[in-house]
């Protein structure tokens, strides 16, 4: 092992000292009060509304981290190199492909998925349902997390945008012409409630 | 028990049904309703809609195939020691392990008898050699990378014509080894030769069909456990029934009330991966890796690999058809020369047969084996028929210039029989006649307003600069009604509640609900009060569930069921309920006959006097100890009222629907096609469907338009771009990914304009057809007389790609 290897690294500012008792005396005295700093391949972020902290390996994608990891079964695996739109989550607001996203990038975001978009009683959900927009369902999550992130900025898109909005998701049963039906009629909702507070 | 009985008299009667449905409810509450909830909306919106890969158990291994570099290759030697002593690795199964069975069942349509990991690769990418399992997929891979195959390379051939030379390389020379021709077919009736002699005019022409795959959103995958001595399965397949007597023949017969079957929702196959030869290859490696290990392994292949399989309908074809001037056709040559078509190939004259009154067809088929993944029924079989049926009459009618619709009604009919003897066989077997060609053309032709959008070919240029162009096509609607369903039913305790019993696959068709609609319907009960948990190994199996074979055989099944159900319920009511030894509950309805009685809104009634009920929860009483002995005595509780418990099984029991005389087709379906064509760079954009479908009765019209819209959405990727490519010079495949291989988009296609007809002329309960197969079957031919309308030229290759309409026009 070479002599470089063995010094002693501070976990706050990374100066390299050569005794442990170096950087301790460091440590206490510049960075007194700080908290510690997270680990290597330690990661914080929001799912859902809730928090989490999480050691990730450099290579997890996002969508291992939340779907295999975390359990999480709405983000789902199909065309496994970003051109299906299957596993799309929302981050920060907008829809990205988890399964393009390496998972130790995302530290400090706020990520929504279907589930989080269900249980929050988002209208859509219940619109997909009246208007038969799953078959075999698999594609279906990252269609709601698609579209949730499309009315979050454009509360009254029109037919054309939605298309142009969900061009980047697959169905293989084909239940495209009914997903505009469905937004159209959770855009409504959504602004009922609006004009009712 | 008369009541009992009579139901059960009038099941067995219509077992093996070959006419119209004898006792049809008269009043349908949930049945044909819209706007009924789906079942498994909820749980797939939200993404809790539990699939196989989403299966994660304590411990799990995963497991991964060597796949062979080569289209046809033999290994030679394989040492797998240095993958062996990779950490992580737990075990391999090497194609020389000696517990390994010379032959086994794997599944398929039926029985096999193959090797489990073969040490022969047909194709490039076949899975063979050797099976790994490791703690995660990565040391999996990677161990893969560590096996040293010494492989004997042959000669391959990739497409039918150069398979059919003489000097042709063996694609197959285990299985089939004296040519590549591994079996030829004729279909048809009369005389061809007097047939083209009574014509006016004859017309040849081929057309060649590019391979194309079922693309599954899930990947072939599953997860298998031993719990000691038995295993228990998460399995991704169509037929649960045929899943399990599979594995109930492995590992020296295990018991078929010990094995564990989940099916988990499916991401859809349309037919595909559950068809495949080898398909239980994998559970059965998993099955033995997992028995060894002492741990559960998942294996799940990868998008790639799900490429390895396509649909039958690859190949070439030769038309030659004779016609008089008044658009009679007197004779079709229809032939077919296959690319690893199971099955001995399906078509190409079978609609002919089913549904012209053409009086001499000859269609030879055959099979020809070449080094490319296996080719099954992908929505549908019926492929090669849609497309010889779609362009024979197409080109009739241009070569007549006369209006396609008057040449499908001038031949409408079956077996060489027109309209009105067809309407006589009805007759026969309990059928309404009614002329679904003609009800069917009514509502299309106006949805597509096809009198005044039609024209001449290459006559109608849009102010946009494209070339407009319109189609029209037909055939008969056909499902798969054969097969043995079984249905149990049981009303909960506690709640009244019906539980519908047997296991299925979920493919999407939204089949829960319609079951349970008709349960609700038949016995009375509020549709909330029914419910079908179908992944549950209970065992009752109903058949081929999202196959081909749905509806028209379980909801036989299910109809049968809920009526036995219901006599008993209505006889339980009036007589003594659950005696013993500490006495028991008078009947509620004394003095009355099942007969005086009936079930609406889950509660019982009189019907000459509709006050006096009785809620179907306080027939059947509470469970357990809170029950009608209890701790009554002891504690002074309320005794409950209680009646004996209440469970009714049933089957449905059909032979095979092709060949006559079995259940003849009569209903009908017909499309419509809008194009734009861009002369400069090629592209084709579909602009405007019309479906119009015969589904005799429709259970939830909304489902129907399901089918309708989705298939015209695969047909149209189908027509437009679905194409596997192999690298001739190394028989690689090329575009085993989504990004090279394309699937339609939501942009690509106009509206879709759905519309339904129900004659009640289907085989199933009520007279429905199932539709299922039949769109994304029927749309993809019918692009090629939209192409001719657009720029009078004949296109005859599918995909009909940008690159394919400008070398039609000449400018490539």
């Amino acid at each position: 092992m070479k002599e470089e290897t063995m010094k002693y690294l501070c976990p706050y500012c990374a100066t390299k000292f050569e005794t442990f008792e170096a950087l301790k005396e460091h440590a206490l005295g510049a960075h007194q009060g700080e908290a510690v700093p997270l680990p290597e391949g330690m990661i914080r972020l929001t799912v859902n509304g809730q928090e989490y902290q999480i050691q990730v390996q450099p290579e997890w994608t996002l969508n291992y981290l939340i779907h295999d990891k975390m359990g999480f079964t709405s983000p789902k695996m199909f065309c496994d190199r970003g051109a299906c739109g299957s596993c799309t989550v929302i981050m920060n607001g907008r829809p990205v492909l988890s399964c393009m996203s390496l998972a130790i990038e995302c530290d400090g975001k706020q990520i929504e998925t279907a589930e989080g978009i269900a249980d929050a009683g988002h209208p859509l959900i219940e619109s997909y349902v009246k208007h038969h927009c799953m078959q075999c369902g698999y594609c279906t999550p990252g269609f709601v997390t698609t579209a949730k992130a499309l009315l979050d900025r454009n509360p009254n898109p029109t037919e054309e945008e939605i298309v142009e909005a969900l061009g980047g998701n697959l169905c293989r049963c084909g239940t495209y012409p009914q997903h505009p039906k469905a937004i159209r009629e959770a855009a409504g909702k959504l602004s009922e409630k609006e004009g009712g507070k | 028990m008369s009541m009992v009985r009579d139901e059960y008299e009038k099941m067995v009667e219509m077992q093996d049904n070959t006419g119209a449905d004898k006792y049809p409810l008269k009043d349908f509450n949930n049945i044909g309703k819209e706007q009924i909830r789906r079942f498994d909306g909820i749980e797939k919106a939200s993404g809790r809609a539990i699939y196989t890969m989403d299966i994660q158990l304590p411990g799990m291994l995963h497991m991964k195939f060597l796949a062979c570099p080569y289209p046809n290759a033999k290994i030679k030697r394989m040492d797998t020691s240095r993958a062996e002593s990779l950490p992580g690795v737990r075990a391999i199964l090497r194609y020389d392990d000696p517990a390994l069975p010379e032959v086994i069942d794997l599944g398929g349509h039926g029985p096999t008898a193959i090797r489990a990991i073969p040490a022969v690769a047909r194709f490039e990418g076949e899975p063979v050699g050797a099976a790994v399992a490791a703690d995660t997929e990565e040391i999996a891979e990677e161990a893969l990378k560590l096996i040293d195959v010494d492989w004997e390379q042959r000669p391959f051939v990739l497409n039918v014509e150069d398979a059919l030379k003489p000097d042709a390389p063996r694609a197959h020379p285990e299985s089939v080894p004296g040519s590549n021709l591994e079996v030829e077919h004729v279909e048809g009736h009369g005389d061809v030769k007097k047939g083209f002699a009574a014509a006016d005019r004859v017309v040849e022409f081929t057309a060649k069909r590019l391979l194309h795959t079922y693309v599954s959103p899930e990947r072939p995958c599953g997860v298998v456990r031993w719990n000691g001595e038995y295993p228990e399965f998460w399995c991704k397949h169509q037929r649960p029934h045929e899943a399990k007597r599979t594995i109930h023949s492995w590992f020296g017969k295990t018991p078929m009330n010990k094995i564990v079957m989940n099916f988990p929702y499916q991401g859809a196959t349309f037919g595909g991966w559950t068809q495949f030869y080898w398909k239980q290859g994998p559970d059965y490696c998993a099955a033995l890796l997992a028995k060894r290990t002492g741990r559960p392994v998942k294996f799940a292949f990868s998008r790639r690999d799900d490429f390895y399989g396509g649909s039958m309908d690859e190949g070439n074809y030769y038309f030659k058809v004779g016609f008089k001037n008044d658009g009679t056709i007197t004779a079709v040559h229809a032939e077919g020369h296959f690319a690893n078509a199971q099955w001995e190939g399906f078509g190409p004259g079978t609609h002919f047969e089913d549904n012209t009154a053409i009086p001499s067809l000859h269609a030879p088929r055959k099979v020809v084996r070449v080094n490319k993944g296996p080719t099954t029924a992908v929505r549908c079989e019926q492929l090669p028929n849609t497309l010889a049926f779609t362009l024979v009459f197409d080109r009739v009618a241009a070569e007549l210039g006369m209006d396609p619709i008057d040449i499908a009604l001038k031949n409408d009919g079956s077996k060489g029989h027109d309209i009105e003897w067809l309407n006589e066989r009805k007759r026969e077997l309990g059928f309404n006649p009614r002329d679904s060609l003609k009800e069917c053309l009514q509502k299309g032709k106006k949805a597509a307003d096809w009198d005044k959008k039609w024209h001449p070919p290459g006559a109608k240029r849009l102010p946009n600069g494209r070339m407009h162009g319109i189609a029209f096509t037909w055939t008969h609607q056909w499902d798969d009604s054969c097969g043995t369903s079984e249905i149990a039913m049981r009303v909960e305790r506690d709640d009244g509640t019906i539980s519908i019993l047997g296991q299925r696959c979920d493919n999407g068709v939204n089949a829960d609900t319609a079951y349970c609609q008709i349960a609700a319907d038949e016995i009375g009960m509020r549709l909330e009060d029914v419910f079908y948990n179908q992944h549950r190994d209970v065992p009752f199996y109903p058949m081929c569930p999202d196959s081909s074979t749905n509806m028209s055989v379980n909801g036989w099944a299910v109809r049968h069921c809920a009526r036995l159900l219901k006599a008993k319920m209505l006889e339980a009511a009036t007589s003594l309920r659950a005696v013993t030894q500490r006495g028991s509950f008078p009947p509620f309805f004394p003095d009355c006959k099942p007969e005086d009685l009936d079930i609406k809104d889950s509660v019982i009634y009189l019907k000459k006097d509709p006050s006096k009920k009785l809620a179907v929860a306080d027939l059947v009483g509470v469970s357990a100890e809170a029950g009608p002995l209890g701790f009554h005595e002891l504690y002074g509780a309320t005794r409950h009222p209680f009646s004996v418990p209440f469970f009714a099984y049933s089957h449905q029991s059909q032979l095979c629907c092709y060949g006559w005389p079995f259940r003849p087709k009569w209903s009908r379906q017909t499309h419509f096609m809008e194009i734009e064509v861009d002369t400069e760079t090629g592209e084709i954009l579909v602009t405007k469907v019309v479906n119009v479908n015969d589904v005799g009765k429709a259970i939830s019209p909304e489902t129907c338009a399901g089918q309708q819209y989705g298939g015209t959405y695969m047909g149209a990727g189908r027509a437009l771009f679905e194409e596997v490519v192999h690298d001739p010079v190394t028989g690689v495949m090329l575009n085993g990914n989504l990004l090279d291989y394309k699937i339609a988009t939501i942009g690509d296609c106009g509206p879709i304009s759905t519309h339904l007809v129900e004659t009640r002329q289907g085989y199933g309960p009520y007279g429905i057809v199932g539709i299922g197969e039949d769109i994304a079957t029927v749309i993809p031919a019918m692009l090629s007389p939209a192409v001719y309308n657009a720029i009078g030229v004949w296109i005859y290759e599918f995909p009909i790609t940008p690159d394919r309409i400008l070398k039609a026009l000449g400018k490539i």
